[in-house]
């Protein structure tokens, strides 16, 4: 029933499997440089205060407290073509409304990030609002993110009409989103992938699931709940071919 | 109705014989009209057509300007259920038509599901009148209703006052089966739709495989507990103003975080059974089964002062359902619904036992279905009538579960056979008991052990001849049917399907059954 899983910097070792941690709402992670404190999440870099902050989880967002004594700490959303919003020092639970962000962590000349990710941020379906007493599907995505455009280059060869077609490989999701997303990357499309998995709520989570050889499983996985429950139509290729709705530049 | 219509369809359309008048209410998925009979009909199993019924309208079809591919599931969903279920508290379905009119593409091809028209659903009533005075009565048909879902081996998925209907007597029944799901083992798997404020904590950010997600008979009961706490106190039984809110204050609930905290208007009775709904995990929540009995309770003493006392039911047991079934409808009629001709418990078929205050010994109970001149053994009468009862299917006797037994051990309660690994009054192989032995439509923890006494045997008797009834081809198998059955019991529905009738080595068999059944069978019921 987690809402909220934060993936904390990488470490000095640059250790590819950040433990990923996962919050329901209400619960709360304090992190900072000490381990004497009760910190949750150690950041061991001399330029952290030793308590630094707490993220909270409430609901489908989360909050961030700024413990430290004069650092301001800067969220952004990495999509936002430059979006972010700032918490000063000994600002509480200031509510963050991205679905995914990074707090930023100014250290003695580094930038640690931390990366935040809210997947349960619902979206408007057709024109019905849920009321509560409206059933809904289970699953609500952004149409102008990312991920999205990813989910739907994985899906195009089966929507333009061959049930069986194999699933394209990553780099050919890079070419195919290039024209509108000149950054794109192997690395970003595998991001996007494993992010979609963990929205999606794909079996098995993202605990065991890491990069590397198994992503094709979680590809193939995507694709058919993606087609199963039409969270991708046919008339969502556009986002393929259409300029990029907040693309960098 | 102020959204639109999801299916737009004229006054005065033809479908079928029937004949398209009023909009009646429209959802996520499809749209109900009342339509008008124009010509004489009966449906596929013999029955008459009512004059009016309610059409739902389901656009599915290739003139459909998308194919969704999930419409397509959901409706097959709901029209499965129908067709392998028909039980007194759920909606019928009297036929199923495509609409075939290349001239209206918004229609052609559109699964049009004909159904038992009600009057309104419950979440208009609530609307109306909230708190009604006869809701505990009818939360105990609604329970009635699901328990009826879950021993059949299917979850709802999405009980909510929208999908309970009222019927002019006032008796309620539940409906809209398009997330309903028929179990496999402890679990269903239903498509990822869900109404929020009806969703257990379990479910609500769970995974979901490409099967759709795992949905136990749990959920329905949770479901069950927000709707009793709205009818009888007009509040959801979790805080917040808004579903989000209330979605987020379940899940700090189910997390240990937060204590559940009732509306003081919430009767005594009815509090413990909310919170037996409402438990924080799936398998602390109260069994369909026991949910109905105390409900009933519930439903049928404290909350009915009214009701004259010679109304009210004497018998225990198992045919309580019988008898809180009519206190219910007592309570409905007394509280001003309106009533007309309802009787019992709208089991098909007499009810055996009679109701009201009627006492009737074992050994004449059933005695319309079940001769007692026949040396069927009195102690076992009930259990064969009532288990041959608690099945929908015709085919499904007290007469065949007799024969049965008869031909299986001669009424032996203590056969033992470990050789073939048969034991108790139905020769029970322990592996497939297993299956049919809990009345809740689940599967036991672990495989039973002998000896199986007769009160496991004959209900898991008549579960599974249920089971196996619709399984068995519709065309194309000679002899009589319930024979059938009886040759699926020894064998399985699969041999009999591909002998076209009773295979050789199960013949002798078959011809013993079939001269108890016809032997046990009184003469006007042949």
């Amino acid at each position: 029933m987690y809402s909220i899983i934060v993936v904390p910097p990488p470490t000095t070792e640059d250790d590819p499997n950040r433990t990923q941690r996962r919050l329901a709402p209400g619960e709360r992670l304090v992190f900072g440089r000490s381990t004497r404190h009760a910190n949750d999440l150690i950041v061991p870099h001399d330029g952290v205060s030793r308590r630094a902050g707490v993220i909270s989880a409430q609901g489908a967002f989360w909050t961030l407290s700024n413990l430290s004594g004069g650092q301001t700490y800067v969220v952004e959303n990495p999509e936002g073509a430059g979006e972010h919003i700032k918490v000063g020092p000994g600002r509480l639970d200031a509510p963050v409304p991205f679905e995914f962000s990074r707090i930023v962590l100014p250290a003695a000349g580094d930038l640690l990030p931390i990366e935040v990710w809210a997947p349960r941020h619902d979206y408007l379906r057709g024109e019905e609002y849920g009321d509560g007493d409206t059933t809904t599907p289970a699953f609500s995505v952004d149409r102008t993110k990312r991920y999205f455009a990813v989910l739907a280059a994985l899906c195009e060869p089966r929507l333009r009409g061959e049930p069986h077609a194999p699933l394209p490989t990553v780099e050919q999701v890079v070419e195919r989103l290039r024209p509108n997303w000149p950054a794109a990357s192997r690395t970003s499309v595998q991001w996007n992938i494993d992010y979609l998995a963990v929205k999606l709520r794909l079996k098995p989570g993202p605990e065991t699931a890491d990069t590397g050889p198994r992503l094709n499983g979680k590809k193939e996985s995507l694709v058919s709940l993606a087609l199963r429950f039409d969270l991708v139509r046919e008339d969502d290729l556009v986002v393929l071919t259409a300029p990029a709705p907040r693309g960098t530049r | 109705m102020t959204e639109p219509y999801a299916v737009p369809v004229p006054r005065g359309y033809r479908v079928g014989v029937w004949e398209v008048r009023e909009p009646l209410a429209t959802g996520a998925f499809g749209s109900v009209y009342e339509a008008g009979r124009t010509a004489d009909a009966v449906a596929a199993d013999g029955v008459e057509l009512p004059r009016t019924a309610a059409l739902k309208f389901l656009p599915t079809g290739t003139g459909t300007p998308r194919q969704l591919a999930h419409l397509r599931e959901l409706i097959d969903r709901e029209v499965e259920l129908y067709r392998r279920l028909k039980r007194p508290r759920l909606i019928r379905m009297y036929d199923s038509i495509t609409v075939d009119d290349p001239g209206r593409p918004e229609l052609d091809g559109a699964t049009v599901l004909v159904l038992e028209k009600a009057e309104r659903s419950l979440s208009a009533l609530l609307a109306d009148a909230p708190r009604p005075a006869g809701g505990a009565a009818l939360l105990a048909q609604i329970c009635e209703g699901l328990a009826q879902l879950h021993r059949a081996g299917w979850v709802h998925g999405d009980l909510k006052p929208a999908n309970v209907l009222l019927m002019k007597d006032g008796s309620a029944r539940l409906a809209d089966f398009n997330m309903a799901a028929e179990m496999e083992g402890t679990h269903a798997y239903t498509p990822a739709f869900s109404t929020p404020d009806y969703t257990p904590p379990e479910l609500l950010w769970s995974e979901i495989g490409e099967r759709g997600r795992r949905i136990r008979p749990s959920a329905d009961v949770w479901a069950f507990g927000v709707l009793a706490h709205l009818v009888l106190t007009d509040s959801f039984p979790l805080p917040g103003g808004t579903p989000t809110a209330r979605r987020d204050a379940a899940a700090a609930y189910a997390r240990g975080t937060d204590e559940l905290r009732l509306s003081p208007e919430l009767p005594a009775a009815w509090r413990e059974i909310v919170r037996r709904c409402l438990a924080r995990t799936h398998a602390d929540r109260v069994t369909t089964d026991d949910l109905l009995r105390q409900v009933e309770a519930a439903a049928g003493s404290g909350r009915s002062p009214r009701l004259p006392r010679t109304l009210l039911p004497h018998r225990r047991s198992r045919r309580t359902t019988v008898g809180a079934a009519v206190a219910a409808t007592v309570a409905v009629a007394v509280l001003g619904y309106g009533i007309s001709a309802w009787t019992g418990s709208g089991a098909d078929g007499e009810e055996p036992g009679g109701s009201g205050s009627q006492k009737v010994t074992a050994a004449t109970y059933g005695a319309a279905e079940l001769r007692t001149d026949k040396g069927v053994p009195a102690a076992y009468r009930r259990l064969i009538v009532d288990s041959a009862h608690d099945c929908v299917q015709p085919e499904v006797t007290p007469a065949l579960i007799a024969a049965i037994l008869k031909a299986e051990s001669n009424f032996d309660p203590d056969l033992s056979d470990p050789g073939t690994g048969e034991y108790g009054i139905a020769r029970w192989t322990p592996g497939i008991l297993r299956w049919y032995i809990r009345g809740d439509g689940l599967p036991a923890e672990e495989t039973p052990r002998p000896p199986i006494t007769p009160a496991e045997s004959i209900p898991a008797v008549g579960r599974y001849l249920c089971f196996m009834e619709p399984r068995l081809d519709a065309t194309g198998l000679s002899g009589d049917r319930r024979v059938l059955l009886a040759a699926a019991y020894r064998t399985s529905t699969k041999k009999v399907n591909a002998a076209g009738g009773v295979p050789p080595n199960v013949h002798d068999y078959a011809t013993r059954v079939a001269h108890y059944l016809k032997e046990y069978t009184p003469p006007d019921r042949k």
